[in-house]
């Protein structure tokens, strides 16, 4: 397992969740059903909190999957910003 | 598909949950739920709000509770939701408030929460539930579940069904909130308590353990839960994310997808959740006793028969009590008005709640307690016979229409006032006449404001307590709502908005202070609060200890009209107690009786001492605006003091009717009356039009519409979708009887912007009465009075300026005796021997053997003496001597040595030792300190002892005046020997400050500058919305008050709200014949100066032995 933490391209299927993902001019299939939950992120460390702010600064979406390229298959996790509409992949399992 | 939230926290769940019921349930609408629930943490404190919320948008209410579960050993065991069923004649209800009530009562573990057994007994006793209990996350089965110990998870699910085996009893409560798969609040762990929830045939509810209405608010729950924790944000774990919100019914059916991932099974899941729903929807006029008056039974008031031929009966006698040499005609009013106030009481069915009340003030009165109305109560004549208000509302023009009506039905307010220091003995007496079936106290809900928010917000973020002290006291008349706003407009602030872009803490600081406004924050007693009902209370209301120990209802006073409980406020208030101090002080020592509520009302004197402003102490006229109105107003008679008391309100300012009225008083300008009809209404003030009864009777005389009639357009008056209305009746009506044109437009044009400013008549002179009464007692009984004013301190300034009140009266002071002085300010009488170097001040030089009658001095005001130590050091008085007292009264090292400093043993050691000075005394206490042991009662070692005389060194110097107001101000707080500021004399003399009491003799503008310790600031809201800042300075010789506008308020706004001894400049400026301030410019630390100015005198001191060498040496 490998910590990551590298923007990339996120392409969604009809039901919402991601479909494809491009990480390092690379394209992963997602080949399983996507997990998904929600973590936290620690809005105190950052410089506003005012009333309607929104969720975005305590709250991120995740997403855990089977994806392959190249004909090798690995377990990401993605993580989703939804405020900013920007993904990041965080971790590989090998 | 229908659906229903099950569990939800409104704000007040204490350090919880985020929103005020009535948004929530409006919320639910908006979202087209039919049902709305409030299962608020550890009580009801929100069911009302919540159900009348439900009642006016048309939803059901449905009422729970989110209750910690206790074994049956009374160790913790997990949370539990507990939902009342519904439209079973209350049963559900009841029950609901039983359960609260009983986790309530802590057991010997000291620990809220209900005993399992207990919880059964209650929900189980029929042959149906009464409650529905759930089992979720945070019970035990669901964190067995959540550790994965199925078997346990069954065995603990097995011991609930055992002892809850009634239909309905129980429920199995799922939560997603969407975390990683595997962790708490998890979609799997979700289903797999469903999937043990389906094996043992437990009807399964989906919730979603709501916290706050918009994912947006999970961040006020971080910092909720950081104030709950009492820790920082990120040193104790926090909600898993933001899913705790009220979501709507799609959101909600995807998660029960998500959790079941079986279409038939989550819809199941959905419609289980509403049928559980629909056991619990509340029809609150039947479960709840919603809106039906509840007054105790004629059992409980000692009467039998009809209570309204009762309620006659009293009314009658007390005619003869209160009118015993009326003439026939004043005879006939008193029976026409008394016909009319009965027929009334009598429609609407009030005659049992004037019989509680009036009983419960004959109670009080038996107890010897003083009593007063206050409120609109005082105009009704009723109250006047009955004894419950001492104002005769026919001699004062009160209007019973204004109190009560048969337009309205709510129950109305009857206010007593009593001897704060004897409030919790009448409570102990009501709950004993009427037992605590029938009574309970009333609770308040204290919410989260300016300075309370800062600290919380604070906390959260790990601030230190000194990092935001300075920035917390500067918090003044702003809400924390717009505190950022509030940034960039007060000039105090100004250090902080620059804090603020720098550090990015404080720039978080702002925002959640903002966050945590309004919120709810604790309950407590309400201050003056007590609930009468019938026997069905405990069936309505849960209760709760509260400070005192009496049982106190967890609703606040605005759940009472709804709830048709009745409210019956006895408010403690130390004027009362100040007055039956000094009454008592009076019998005691001079052994004269005097029934303050018998003297007569127009005693000259009195009002001599009212006009020349020297109302310290005075009740409701001692403020600093008061005193300025009284010197314009310069009242004569008691209706003037109604008068001044009801303009001195934000609505009388606002609406500005102070200046017309004293202009017409002083005949600067001529009183207008409109027309000739509304003179005699009018009269009394001038023309303006002040009270409600003015209006009241206006509308009634031009349109002929009723008082009743008249006080309901009153009250649409303030609404303006109303007065569109009212205008439209007032000038039809008025017109047919015939007034012109030009009449009508002008009163509908006072009427019209009269709206909110008035100010009901009958609160002013009930007011005015303990107004009066401790006037005339200052002015006859000073001594006594002021004696009577340390000890109960009811009044805005602290009690070093009551010293200074005394010494200006030519009150005798006392000081700190071991011998004479005691927990209260006595008044004392010494014998006089000689006028020399003593502890006493201000004792007449004349003659030997003369008796001298003063204050003497409490000790209570010595820093740091425990109630322990007073108690034990009066127990033993007198004292021979100081070993004696060491031995005996066996006081802490720091207060023995205080005492000294303070000359509390002057007289005892001078006594035998006639020339020992206070520096010796103390060298002689430092000496017994320094003991290892202290000696023991029976020693009577003669080393102590010396035959019964104290072993006092010599040579020690007698502290200087200076020296001893300092020892006073540091241990006592209070300048006994001189005044505080007389330290800085020399500079303030040099800088040609004036003396408060020479203000009065300057002319209008003149330029001055005034110094003194702050004893009083306040910003009472202006006209114009603009902030007006007043300070009250006592320099020794009286008070002077200045106004700072906001332009002197920029000037010096730190030194302003964060300093004490002040030196203010600014012009003269005269508003009547003794109202007199000071137009501040600006203002300067007294402190500060003082040392700028010593470093000067050094200089030029150093200066001139400099400039006188260098001329030797030439």
């Amino acid at each position: 397992m490998g910590r990551i933490d590298e923007s990339v391209a996120v392409l969604l299927d009809q039901k919402g969740s991601p479909a494809i993902f491009r990480w390092r001019n690379v394209d992963f299939q997602v080949k399983s059903k996507p997990v998904r939950w929600f973590a936290r992120a620690d809005w105190w460390l950052g410089e506003r909190a005012h009333r309607g702010i929104g969720a975005g600064i305590i709250e991120v979406e995740m997403w855990r999957f089977l994806a392959t390229a190249e004909g090798k298959v690995s377990s990401f996790e993605l993580l989703h910003n939804t405020t900013a509409n920007s993904w990041k992949l965080l971790r590989r399992f090998e | 598909m229908r659906f229903s939230h099950l569990h939800v926290a409104s704000g007040f769940s204490a350090h919880y949950g985020v929103n005020r019921p009535e948004l929530l349930v409006e919320a639910s609408k908006a979202l087209g739920f039919d049902a709305a629930a409030l299962t608020d943490r550890d009580g009801l404190y929100g069911a009302v709000k919540h159900m009348g919320a439900c009642i006016k948008l048309g939803l059901s209410p449905i009422v729970g509770c989110d209750l910690p579960l206790l074994t049956d050993a009374g160790e913790p065991d997990g949370r539990i939701v507990v939902l009342a069923h519904g439209n079973d004649n209350g049963r559900g209800w009841a029950t609901l408030c039983a359960i609260v009530s009983k986790a309530h009562k802590k057991g010997k573990h000291n620990q809220l929460g209900i005993k399992r057994s207990d919880l059964a007994r209650l929900v189980t006793a029929g042959d149906f539930a009464a409650c529905t209990v759930l089992i979720g996350a945070e019970s035990d089965v669901g964190l067995a579940v959540e550790r994965g110990d199925r078997q346990e998870a069954i065995r603990l699910l097995d011991n609930w069904l055992s002892q809850f085996a009634v239909p309905a009893a129980l429920g199995i409560e799922v939560v997603s909130h969407l975390t990683e798969p595997g962790t708490a609040r998890s979609s799997l762990h979700a289903k797999r308590l469903m999937q043990l929830a389906d094996s043992k045939s437990v009807p399964c509810v989906l919730t979603n353990a709501v916290r706050y209405l918009e994912p947006d608010e999970a961040i006020t729950a971080d910092v909720l839960d950081a104030a709950r924790h009492l820790e920082a944000l990120g040193n104790f774990a926090p909600q898993p994310n933001a899913q705790a919100w009220l979501k709507p019914i799609d959101h909600m059916q995807a998660v029960a997808l998500e959790i079941c991932e079986d279409a038939v099974r989550a819809k199941k899941l959905m419609a289980d959740t509403a049928a559980l729903a629909d056991i619990c929807r509340l029809d609150p006029p039947t479960d709840c006793g919603w809106g039906k008056p509840k007054t105790p039974e004629k059992e409980a008031l000692g009467i039998d028969g009809n209570p309204f031929e009762v309620l006659f009966a009293k009314a009658q006698a007390g005619i003869d009590w209160r009118y015993p040499n009326a003439n026939t005609k004043t005879i006939a009013t008193v029976q026409h008005r008394l016909n009319k106030e009965l027929i009334t009481i009598n429609k609407l069915g009030f005659a049992t709640y004037f019989l509680t009340v009036a009983d419960v003030a004959q109670m009080i009165r038996d107890m010897r307690i003083r009593t007063a109305a206050r409120g609109s109560g005082a105009g009704s004549l009723t109250n006047y016979l009955l004894g419950i208000s001492g104002v005769d509302p026919i001699e004062h023009e009160l209007l019973f229409e204004r109190f009560l009506s048969t337009e309205r039905t709510s129950l109305p307010d009857i206010d007593i006032d009593v001897e704060s220091a004897r409030r919790h003995d009448i409570y102990r007496a009501i709950f004993k006449r009427f037992g605590d079936k029938r009574v309970t106290l009333l609770s308040m809900q204290s919410t989260y404001r300016g300075r309370g928010a800062m600290r919380d917000a604070a906390l959260a973020l790990g601030l230190d307590d000194n990092q935001i002290d300075e920035i917390a006291k500067s918090m003044w008349r702003f809400s924390a709502r717009s505190f950022r706003n509030a940034l960039s407009v007060k000039p105090e602030l100004a250090e902080f908005a620059e804090a603020v872009e720098q550090d990015r803490k404080m720039n978080l600081l702002v925002d959640l202070t903002e966050r945590l406004d309004r919120i709810p924050r604790h309950i407590s007693m309400h201050p003056c609060g007590v609930i009468l009902g019938d026997l069905t209370l405990p069936m309505l209301t849960p209760v709760e200890p509260s400070g005192m120990g009496l049982p106190m209802s967890q609703f606040d006073k605005d759940d009472m009209d709804p709830m048709g409980l009745l409210k019956l406020d006895v408010l403690g208030v130390r004027m009362q107690s100040t007055m039956a101090y000094a009454v008592s002080e009076i019998k005691r020592v001079q052994g004269k009786e005097i029934e303050l509520d018998e003297i007569a009302r127009d005693d000259e004197a009195t009002f001599e001492l009212i006009r020349s402003t020297n109302t310290l102490g005075i009740f409701q006229i001692e403020s600093p605006g008061q005193r300025e109105l009284t010197g314009k107003h310069q009242p004569t008679k008691f209706n003037d003091l109604t008068i001044q008391i009801s303009l001195f309100r934000p609505g009388p300012m606002k609406g500005n009717m102070i200046a017309p009225y004293i202009d017409a008083r002083m005949g600067i300008a001529k009183p207008d009356y409109i027309h000739p009809d509304l003179k005699p209404i009018l009269s009394e003030t001038f023309g303006v039009v002040i009270f409600h009864e003015h209006v009241l009777r206006i509308l009634h005389i031009m349109t002929g519409c009723g008082l009743a009639k008249a006080d309901e357009m009153r009250r649409q008056l303030e609404n303006p979708k109303s007065r569109g209305l009212i205008e439209i009746f007032f000038r039809q009506a008025s017109a047919e009887k015939g007034y012109d044109q030009l009449t009508i437009n002008r009163v509908w044009q006072i009427l019209e912007g009269f709206g909110s400013f008035g100010f009901c008549k009958a609160h002013g002179a009930a007011f005015a009465l303990p107004t009066y009464q401790s006037a005339w007692l200052k002015t006859h009984y000073p001594t006594e009075f002021l004696a009577g004013i340390m000890t109960h301190d009811p009044g805005m300034y602290p009690r070093r300026l009551l010293l200074a009140e005394a010494r200006r009266l030519g009150v005798n002071l006392f000081g700190i005796d071991v011998n004479r002085s005691t927990n209260e300010y006595r008044v004392d009488v010494v014998d006089v021997v000689d006028s020399g170097a003593g502890s006493e001040s201000g004792v007449s030089q004349s003659g030997e053997g003369k008796k001298v009658t003063g204050i003497r001095l409490s000790f209570v005001d010595v820093q740091g003496i425990s109630t322990a130590e007073t108690e034990r050091i009066i127990a033993g008085q007198p004292y021979e001597n100081l070993t004696d007292f060491f031995v005996r009264a066996r006081p802490s090292r720091r207060t023995f040595e205080r005492l000294a400093l303070v000359g509390a043993f002057d007289d005892l050691v001078r006594a035998t030792a006639p020339s020992a000075t206070r520096g010796d005394i103390v060298a002689r206490v430092k000496e017994l300190n320094a003991l290892k042991k202290r000696p023991e009662l029976e020693t009577k070692d003669s080393l102590f002892y010396n035959n019964g005389k104290d072993h006092v060194p010599a040579g020690n110097p007698e502290p200087t005046t200076s020296e001893k107001v300092a020892a006073e101000l540091g241990l006592l707080g209070l300048d006994i020997s001189a005044h505080v500021l007389e330290e800085f004399r020399p500079m303030l003399d040099e800088l040609g400050v004036s003396f408060a009491s020479e203000l009065n003799n300057l002319r209008n503008k003149t330029n001055v500058l005034v110094a003194g310790i702050r004893v009083a600031t306040q910003t009472p809201p202006m006209r114009s919305g603009k902030r007006v800042v007043f300070v009250s300075l006592d320099d020794g010789s009286g008070v002077s008050d200045a106004t700072f506008f906001e332009d002197a308020q920029e000037r010096c706004a730190h030194v302003l709200f964060n300093n004490r001894l002040l030196l203010v400049g600014g012009k003269i400026r005269r508003t009547g014949v003794r109202g007199i301030s000071v137009m501040a410019e600006n203002a300067w630390d007294i402190r500060e100066l003082w040392r700028d100015w010593q470093a000067k005198q050094k200089l030029k001191a150093a200066g001139e032995t400099g400039a006188r060498q260098l001329e030797l040496s030439a």
